[in-house]
């Protein structure tokens, strides 16, 4: 239909072209990346996107239905995970629950007489990870001696088992004991360790079955957090 | 619409402000469904594009005023192209999973003729039609439904080559009546 030297061929054409997406993909990667680093190209593709723009004057506007907005912003501003130090209402439970408690421990210890300066300290943790989504709540009861758990998020990984662990500074962690599949549980601390309650770091690891075989953590670590005195 | 407005809005969505991404979803979420449903004819298909549009322009606003466009057609830009790059995915063999009798109705040969609004509308639309026919239509077929040389050269029933040298010829033709 026509010789090489009648091709028309300029860098407006390609610009043109660039805009209109009929460029094959790598002049169209070759284009953009001109774009990006020649004004006078820039220039041309931003004369020709103006005039086609226009195009889209004879399109009529359709309302996009409202879930698609809901959608789009929960893909911009993904909700953040709230953290059960955040969970104010939570906090503000235990808080209560634990007055109440050392109201209940105060008449008590008023009612036998003994020393007052001893009551006990509520103890708790909060086991969270980074990176996976197991939330255990722990608080230590302080004349049971026994930690009452509640699991907030996450799971045992497919057949395997959840174990506890108290850590102690400059120790070897101390196994507490396998976790049932229950979202809540009560485990005893140790006569031995109860003095030191208040300086446990606990942690939940991912072990086989029945626990870990060799009496120390030997699975991915899925939930830890020291503890606190409320 | 209103140019200020809109380019005030994009201004402060380059700064982060989450309700100036709203206020702009809500006055041009319309126009842009159009055109995505425009190029895609399919609802599910355009929701896709949609969602894809407005994450590019949260992360790119604070380019908007680099570029040099007015703020319409750079917002338009983006959903056009990001219709049809999802359109080519499409046609690469990734099928849009679509309800059934959602599609739209194919829009006639001529959907300038209808509406138009702008000068800068109608100044196209005039030159356009100066030109021969096929070549009017088929820059058309390419913005808006996304038809490549190899699309247009098959349509036609020409060489690709003998369609490239044509269609540039068009291209020509309409920068010259663009330009007076």
């Amino acid at each position: 239909m026509t010789d090489q030297t009648e091709f028309p061929d300029n860098d407006d054409i390609h610009a043109a072209e660039l805009v209109l997406g009929l460029a094959s993909d790598d002049d169209r990667t070759a284009g953009r990346r001109r774009m990006a680093t020649d004004p006078t190209f820039a220039a041309h593709v931003v004369f020709w996107q103006e005039r086609l723009a226009a195009m889209a004057d004879s399109i009529d506007p359709v309302a996009p239905p409202a879930r698609l907005k809901q959608r789009m912003l929960a893909q911009v501003f993904p909700a953040k995970r709230v953290s059960i130090l955040e969970r104010v209402w939570l906090w503000q439970g235990i808080s209560v629950a634990a007055l109440l408690f050392a109201g209940y421990l105060g008449v008590q210890l008023l009612t036998i007489n003994t020393q007052p300066n001893q009551q006990p300290a509520v103890l708790a943790a909060q086991l969270v990870s980074d990176t996976g989504p197991l939330q255990v709540l722990a608080v230590i009861e302080p004349v049971s001696h026994e930690i009452a758990l509640r699991r907030i998020a996450g799971e045992a990984r497919t057949d395997r088992s959840l174990e506890l662990w108290a850590i102690l500074p400059g120790q070897a962690p101390i196994s507490l004991g396998v976790l049932p599949d229950s979202e809540t549980a009560r485990i005893l601390v140790p006569a031995a360790l109860r003095s030191q309650a208040a300086q446990f770091t606990l942690a939940i690891t991912d072990e086989p079955l029945g626990g870990s075989p060799t009496g120390g953590p030997t699975g991915d670590v899925l939930a830890a957090g020291p503890m606190t005195t409320l | 619409m209103d140019r200020n407005e809109i380019e005030n809005l994009i201004a402060r969505v380059a700064l982060r402000d989450r309700a100036a991404f709203e206020q702009l979803y809500d006055r041009v979420s319309a126009k842009l469904f159009g055109v995505c449903l425009r190029v895609l004819n399919k609802r599910a298909a355009a929701e896709d594009a949609m969602q894809d549009t407005f994450v590019k322009i949260w992360k790119n606003a604070d380019r908007y005023n680099a570029n040099g466009l007015s703020p319409m057609t750079w917002l338009i830009t983006i959903a056009r192209n990001t219709a049809i790059d999802r359109l080519r995915a499409r046609k690469k063999g990734h099928q849009d999973i679509d309800t059934p009798g959602f599609e739209l109705v194919a829009p006639g040969p001529n959907p300038e003729q209808a509406a138009v609004a702008s000068s800068e509308a109608l100044r196209l639309s005039g030159c356009l039609d100066t030109l021969e026919q096929d070549r009017g239509n088929a820059i058309r077929g390419a913005y808006l439904d996304g038809e490549t040389y190899a699309d247009l050269a098959d349509r036609f029933g020409v060489p690709l080559n003998t369609m490239r040298t044509w269609l540039r010829r068009g291209l020509i033709a309409l920068r010259e009546c663009m330009s007076q």
